[in-house]
């Protein structure tokens, strides 16, 4: 019984226990740079988004190669060629990768309206938004202001008085 | 030494931090706060909070993804 | 704070034995991943070189998120919502070290003078700045804190096995979509074009821009550092 306990501290320790957040800041630098050393393109999410729905538009039959929007773009589109849609995957999968081994997956129903709404204005906003500048928090702003680009800064101005913005409508509407 | 109980279950962050520090504001010294979280970033979040604003916390998982947070009022403010 | 704090609980726990069965089932699905992963990785590194080297960084990059319970929207939200500022404090840390990081390969790229600056060679994303910048980012930001979660954020979620995220991501793409339709129009307005600013070249050299980058970044992070040790829940 004892011995038992003790397996699973050790268990816990490594695969369990949270880590810091400095922690996890330093480790996602590291990856972060090793990924544009090894391929050349910095760290992106959002930049696929657009042909994964062109995609789903063309299997219902529409032409989206012929819009201007996509140019074609979802055509040519190779998921294994496209860097931001491989570190998508892998970021879904390491995150799952990690409660698993931590033993602390839940599987969390949406509990209300209220989530709903949320989930579809935020996902729609940040879409959106991601498209306009483009770039997301980590493809405009993550990967754009280490890299000493001007963007950047005006990405990180921007998106925290937006978070301000989205902080009251959260609190007014969707708690 | 009353005791108040939250269930979070199922809140989006950073739901349960807000509603934590809120149920706070209107405890006495010495009341204790149970909640129920499932939320990852809670469980760090509503600890750290607590500790830096001086008060006594123990966390507990107790199921799978599902953790009691138990903060005890330590403080005035 | 080494006694138990007293109290009593009205939950229903789940037995030990039954917690360490679910324990042992996860653990194992969780090899079980890994292993899979690993079978992912090299099919992928046959279509197209370096993919599952990729697909690995992206692995790594989760796993970290998840552990760390890292969130860049929290880092933006939190000051003003519940007065704390250790994520922003995290992802200043974050910026730093990317920023040494991204400094190092562009100096060896385009040298220390840089007499060989060439924007198409420059490691990292150096965009057109512009209004276009400002008005995406203000939507995106308001999008993030209400979905509970950015572009990284909803993928490490939707990993952790919350629904939401995975409504919210349905919609991200979505949007997308709905995004670059109206870019199009957009990038036709000339006052929406903006033009790529790298400040060591803007400014004349490495040497103002390191000052003004790293500068800037220990201002924001002692900003924060007073910010958090103010007792505040936050402004709103």
């Amino acid at each position: 019984m004892n011995i038992e306990k003790k397996k699973e501290n050790l268990w816990d320790s490594i695969f369990k226990k949270e880590w810091s957040y400095s922690k996890g800041a330093v480790i996602i630098s590291f990856f972060a740079i090793a990924l544009v050393i090894v391929t050349g393109k910095a760290w992106g999410v959002t930049g696929p988004y657009s042909i994964w729905g062109g995609k789903v538009l063309s299997w219902l039959g529409v032409n989206v190669d012929s819009w201007r929007a996509f140019n074609g773009s979802v055509g040519k589109y190779v998921f294994a060629n496209s860097q931001p849609s491989l570190t998508n995957l892998g970021i879904v999968l390491g995150a799952l990768l990690s409660v698993l081994l931590a033993a602390s997956f839940k599987f969390k129903k949406i509990k209300n309206g209220k989530q709903v709404g949320a989930a579809i204005l935020g996902g729609l906003l940040m879409g959106i938004g991601a498209r306009i500048t483009p770039g997301c928090n980590i493809g405009a702003f993550f990967s754009g202001l280490p890299a000493f680009s001007l963007a950047g800064w005006v990405f990180m101005v921007s998106i925290f008085l937006g978070a301000a913005v989205g902080s009251k409508m959260l609190k007014n509407w969707f708690m | 030494m009353a005791e108040r109980e939250l269930n979070c279950l199922g809140e989006a962050c950073p739901v349960p931090l807000i509603k934590a520090q809120k149920e706070m504001e209107s405890m006495a010294v010495g009341d204790v706060l149970v909640l129920h979280i499932d939320h990852s970033c809670a469980m760090k979040n509503i600890p750290d909070w607590a500790r830096e604003a001086g008060h006594a916390v123990e966390i507990e998982e107790i199921d799978d993804g599902e953790w009691d947070i138990i903060i005890e009022k330590t403080k005035v403010g | 704070m080494n006694e138990q704090i007293k109290r009593s609980t009205s939950r229903k726990k789940a037995t030990p034995e039954q917690r360490r069965r679910r324990k042992i089932i996860q653990i194992s699905l969780g090899v079980i991943l890994f292993a899979i992963m690993v079978i992912i990785a090299s099919l992928f590194q046959e279509i197209s070189p370096k993919a599952g080297f990729v697909l690995f960084i992206g692995i790594a990059l989760g796993y970290t998120l998840q552990r760390s319970r890292f969130c860049f929207t929290a880092s933006l939200r939190d000051p003003i919502l519940t007065g704390g500022t250790n994520l922003t404090k995290a992802v200043i840390i974050a910026l730093t070290l990317s920023s040494i990081g991204f400094m190092a390969i562009n100096m060896s790229k385009f040298g220390l003078d840089m007499s060989a600056y060439d924007l198409s060679i420059i490691a990292g994303n150096v965009k057109p700045v512009g209004i276009n910048t400002a008005i995406g980012a203000f939507l995106f930001g308001i999008g993030a804190v209400i979905a509970g979660g950015c572009a990284s954020g909803t993928l490490m979620r939707m990993g952790e096995g919350f629904a939401q995220q995975w409504l919210a991501f349905v919609f991200f793409v979505i949007g997308s979509v709905i995004g670059v339709i109206i870019a199009v129009p957009m990038k036709a307005v000339p006052i929406l074009k903006g033009k790529a600013i790298f400040l060591p070249e803007a400014l004349g050299g490495w040497v103002p821009a390191i000052i003004l980058q790293f500068g800037l970044l220990a201002l924001v992070y002692l900003l924060a550092d007073w910010w958090g040790k103010r007792k505040s829940t936050g402004i709103l």
